[in-house]
């Protein structure tokens, strides 16, 4: 074989490499900004949980709930200024590329997104609602965004559902409130089964929107039987429970499910 | 969800399904015709010299084929898409890839650029979010041939082809010392070139027993 040849299969490898090398250094930045987006998305699926539970006596559920979506949605601009950030790594043809690295922060992102917008509303969020959300002032979207990151963000909304209606039980209103989450938790396990067809991932968090929503049901059960032993309008009970639940324990009766 | 809400992802949904259908019927294409490369190439084994031309025109002419298949692709695929979709035609492109580098490397000796072989397959740059060639499919195409070139390098002597083995691994070594420079992650394409070594090991016995032997007429090491 000739020098030449030689040499141009290293000229030829050197363009690979650096291709190789640009691509994990750009998959790299997308894992770590990913994880950075599934923390403050955490946190702030943490913080609705405590505003919701933090109620002082002169505001109704729904201005406590829209208290705590406000809030919610504050602390999730930090995420929307992250993407705002990675527009110019997922330009054109490599949104696709990356996908797999931008998925699991997203899911978190939407599911904090849509727990706030489910106290705020009482409903989904709808796909167009959220494609807003992550683009720019003028509609522009940062990234398309994927059927399939929305629904399974959704998906694991139904889990946060289940520790609120729990967890709210012994506020007052907590029981009604339980009832309605467990009726939404219903509607979504529907809505979603439509769609597990087509994406394989929604299969197997059908199960575990399935586990909470027997939880949320043996809950609401349990509530059922429980109140018809007493012959008593639901506030009242509610006043009693309160009373109970604030000599027992000062910090608020909160379950650990 | 609201009813307009279910509308439209399932719309999406639908589209995305009906699009993966279309793919699938150019694949079935595309894998028809890699199936009869890798099947005429299989012939190298057992060809002596004088009709290995004829041959590879054979196989040239089914990678020229394949030009409707990315034409094709390109068509279906929507823009920016391209990664969405290409493992579903990967494996074939990568076969593709490997026939052509393999009988652009017996023609001429030389390796087949990616570029060189991407032009072959009829990709366009204007399609380039839509199909191209990767680096990663291509080498992955190439790892291919120094498998199949090691094999080769034993059946050529069978053959009473002794120069054969010494150029192979020339060119293999080469070609590992290209690989040698990349910063492979821990993928597939990683372990298969960790797999080189027992090619070049395979290559390397033979070009031992025929050098042994005095039965080359090309010096072992190279002339640089």
């Amino acid at each position: 074989m000739a020098s030449s040849d030689q040499g141009q299969i290293r000229l030829a490898f050197q363009g690979f490499r650096d291709e190789i090398d640009a691509y994990n250094d750009r998959r790299e930045r997308l894992i770590k900004a990913s994880r950075d987006i599934t923390n403050l998305s955490k946190k702030t699926i943490f913080l609705l949980h405590r505003l919701v539970l933090e109620g002082d006596a002169s505001l109704d559920d729904k201005q406590l709930f829209t208290r705590a979506a406000k809030k919610g949605y504050e602390k999730l601009h930090q995420v929307q200024g992250i993407y705002a950030t990675l527009k110019p790594e997922l330009e054109g043809d490599r949104f696709w590329r990356y996908e797999r690295q931008v998925s699991p922060g997203l899911q978190e992102y939407i599911e904090a997104l849509s727990f706030a917008y489910y106290l705020e509303h009482g409903v989904l969020i709808p796909y167009n609602e959220v494609q807003k959300s992550i683009s720019d002032a003028e509609g522009e979207p940062y990234f398309h965004l994927t059927v399939s990151d929305y629904l399974l963000g959704l998906s694991d909304l139904t889990g946060e559902l289940m520790r609120f209606s729990i967890s709210g039980l012994s506020r007052k209103g907590g029981r009604r409130k339980a009832l309605e989450v467990c009726a939404f938790v219903r509607s979504c396990k529907a809505d979603f089964e439509r769609f597990t067809e087509h994406i394989r991932d929604l299969r197997k968090k059908q199960n575990v929107t399935n586990n909470s929503l027997e939880k949320i049901e043996d809950t609401v059960y349990a509530i059922a039987v429980r109140s018809s032993e007493y012959d008593l309008p639901p506030e009242m009970l509610d006043d009693i429970v309160a009373t109970v639940s604030s000599q027992s324990n000062p910090g608020g009766g909160e379950d650990d499910l | 969800m609201e009813a307009a809400d279910l509308d439209q992802i399932n719309t999406l949904l639908d589209t995305d399904s009906e699009l993966r259908e279309r793919i699938k019927d150019q694949v079935n294409e595309f894998d028809k015709k890699t199936r009869l490369m890798v099947a005429t190439l299989n012939k190298i084994h057992f060809t002596p010299p004088d009709t290995i031309s004829a041959l590879l025109d054979t196989v040239k002419s089914v990678i020229v084929g394949c030009q409707s298949v990315t034409k094709g692709l390109a068509e279906i695929v929507p823009p920016n898409q391209f990664w969405r979709w290409k493992d579903m035609w990967s494996n074939s492109l990568k076969t593709a890839v490997f026939a052509s580098v393999l009988v652009e490397y017996l023609s001429s000796g030389q390796l087949a650029g990616l570029q060189q072989v991407s032009d072959q397959l009829g990709m366009r740059e204007e399609w380039k979010d839509r199909v191209s060639l990767t680096v990663e499919d291509y080498l992955h195409g190439v790892i291919s041939v120094v498998n199949e070139l090691s094999r080769l390098a034993v059946n050529s002597v069978t053959l009473g082809n002794f120069d054969q083995p010494i150029k192979i691994s020339h060119f293999v070594k080469e070609l590992f010392a290209g690989f040698s420079m990349l910063n492979l992650k821990n993928d597939t394409l990683r372990r298969r070139f960790d797999s080189l070594k027992y090619d070049m090991k395979k290559i390397e016995e033979v070009v031992y027993d025929v050098s042994l032997r005095k039965l080359a007429t090309v010096p072992i090491v190279p002339s640089t």
